[in-house]
């Protein structure tokens, strides 16, 4: 395990000399968040009405926070990376190194979503509290329990997104693979709860990516019960678990391919 | 004691071939071809410890394939490959405890970080424990004289600095065997020197066994004792370097100033290479025509000025490559 940490570490490191750059990306950030506040203060025209269970601050909070994690999943580089790596035959590199592809892939880019969550988070702390006060019957009990569970989120897209980079052992491009994925994600997961959809697509989004990558954390953050925190870890464990496996699968299945350009 | 043992290594590659045009390419959608290459074809040989090894070929021989294969990268077709008594497909990652890799295109260390960090990196990698760790790379940063850039980061270093780091990054486990593929691309001739250096002293302190592929024939004839040439996929020489360089071609060159002009056209064993009139620049097969009978010809008292030297290493590398191509 020391090595994983040390890959994490290094690219934590690594992505210490890119503060500037990433807070660049604030601005979409706030613009984002500014469009959805001002969104859901036109739906909740009474600003004392429950929607499906949520007020209009635990919507734009849910929204904060849900950003912060696609952002900090950064998942389209990810992909980009790693079907990179697969088509140039870099990924062979790896081969002969005493570690895991996929647990270097993950502790890699961990290193960079941890910083770029935790440097979102503040924004996302100060555009909330400048847009809307703190939120309404915070418990600070409640924190270890989002950071954990926003962890485990960001580890499950990024091995979910992992898995999709690695299609490229078979298609061309795997980018149309992680389009879709990433408009499912932010359609279904970051603008609403899943309690704003009903019937049949309820469902499905409840076994779906969505619940343990972004409406978990959210749901903890605007609602905190000890309820929903058993089902969320829970799900989130499970998700994990499959999500490792199957990454597992994927590559040892992709690796044989391997035809490295010789010299 | 065999380090490296390979016998009736073969590779082939599937390679998607489509027709040319626009035809071809809406062709290739539907139906889809592919040729076989044969990369490497049936090669054997061993490699003993502490050994400087020569693995040498032209572009697409098959070495940088051989060594991926010897490293675990790649998987053989047909044959058997043991590095320290290990399968390096079946034990890959056993095997990488064990061995080196430097790939000079490839670039290894975190650019962003400084090589002190990039060596306690690789030391974690390895299971190093830390005081371990800072013992070796106290040793290696003497060794490979990294004393005055071992705190700036990779992406501000020379190339010549950053190979070097490269080296030591795959020196930090200390690897039994160290592969290195084309190690000075791109330096500088001092540079070259400087890293051959390097690489002399740390097989003569380390006892490491070196497994080396260059195209660049000074880093061969400064470095190995022992030379193999690949080419199509076979080997097409397995000597040492005295043999190669002494008796493969059997060819020496003359250089003379002479008083007065000679004419040495239809002596057998003898090609003029240059003729400017006093000055000749003649090569001497030693099969036919021993290099005292040259001289001889020429008239001892007439020459103002000799040079007697062997062929270039490059141009008896080249004649080999050339020769089998025919």
């Amino acid at each position: 395990m020391r090595k994983y940490l040390y890959i994490f570490k290094s690219n934590l490191m690594t992505n210490l000399q890119y503060i500037g750059n990433i807070t660049i990306g604030f601005i979409t950030y706030f613009v984002v968040i500014f469009i959805f506040a001002n969104l859901w203060k036109y739906i909740y025209s009474d600003q004392s009405k429950l929607i499906n269970g949520y007020s209009m601050e635990q919507m734009i909070w849910y929204v904060i926070l849900t950003e912060i994690l696609w952002y900090a999943t950064s998942g389209r580089k990810l992909c980009n990376k790693i079907s990179d790596d697969v088509k140039s035959g870099n990924i062979a590199y790896n081969l002969n190194k005493p570690y895991n592809y996929i647990g270097y892939a993950l502790f890699s880019h961990m290193g960079e979503a941890i910083l770029r969550g935790f440097l979102y988070t503040i924004a996302g702390v100060v555009i909330g509290l400048f847009l809307l006060g703190p939120i309404e019957n915070f418990d600070l009990i409640a924190l270890p329990f989002i950071i954990l569970s926003s962890i485990l989120a960001t580890v499950i897209n990024v091995i979910l997104v992992i898995c999709i980079g690695l299609t490229s052992f078979w298609v061309e491009d795997s980018g149309p693979f992680y389009w879709i994925y990433s408009k499912l994600i932010l359609v279904f997961g970051t603008m609403f709860p899943i309690e704003y959809f009903k019937g049949i697509i309820e469902v499905i989004l409840k076994y779906s990516p969505v619940y343990v990558t972004t409406y978990g954390p959210a749901k903890l953050l605007v609602d905190f019960s000890y309820q929903s925190v058993i089902n969320i870890f829970l799900a989130q464990l499970i998700y994990l678990f499959i999500a490792v496996l199957i990454s597992l699968l994927i590559y040892r299945k992709g690796v044989r391919q391997i035809n490295v350009n010789g010299g | 004691m065999n380090v490296i043992e390979v016998k009736n290594l073969s590779k082939t590659f599937k390679v998607k071939i489509k027709e040319k045009g626009l035809k071809g390419s809406l062709k290739s959608i539907f139906k889809q071809k592919y040729k076989t290459i044969d990369a490497v074809k049936d090669i054997s040989f061993e490699v003993e410890k502490g050994e400087i090894i020569a693995f040498i070929g032209p572009n697409g021989a098959g070495k940088s394939t051989t060594i991926k294969m010897l490293t675990g990268i790649l998987y053989a077709d047909e044959g058997s490959i043991e590095v320290l008594k290990i399968n390096p497909t079946k034990e890959r990652k056993r095997l990488a405890y064990e061995i080196g890799t430097v790939f000079g295109q490839k670039e290894q260390l975190w650019m962003h970080l400084t090589p002190y960090d990039n060596f306690k990196f690789f030391s974690a990698i390895y299971d190093i424990p830390e005081q371990v760790a800072e013992k070796r790379i106290e040793k290696l940063k003497i060794l490979f004289e990294l004393n005055d850039f071992i705190d700036t980061p990779v992406r501000n270093l020379s190339l010549g600095q950053r190979i070097r780091c490269e080296i030591v990054a795959s020196l930090i486990h200390e690897p039994k065997v160290l592969f290195l593929d084309e190690p000075t691309i791109g330096l500088d001739p001092v540079v070259k020197e400087n890293i051959r250096t390097l690489i002399k002293r740390m097989n003569k302190e380390l006892k490491t066994t070196i497994f080396l592929t260059s195209h660049d024939v000074g880093d061969i004839e400064k470095l190995c004792k022992r030379v193999i040439i690949i080419n199509h996929g076979r080997i097409v020489l397995d000597d040492s370097m005295e043999n190669l360089k002494y008796h493969y071609l059997n060819k020496k060159i003359i250089e003379v100033k002479m008083k007065e002009k000679v004419n040495l056209d239809d002596e057998e064993g003898i090609t003029i290479l240059k003729d400017k009139g006093y000055n000749l620049k003649i090569e001497v097969d030693t099969q036919y025509k021993n290099v005292a009978d040259v001289i001889k010809l020429l008239d001892p008292d007439k020459i103002i000025d000799i040079n007697i030297s062997n062929i270039p290493l490059e141009n008896i590398i080249s004649a080999i490559y050339k020769n089998e191509d025919k």
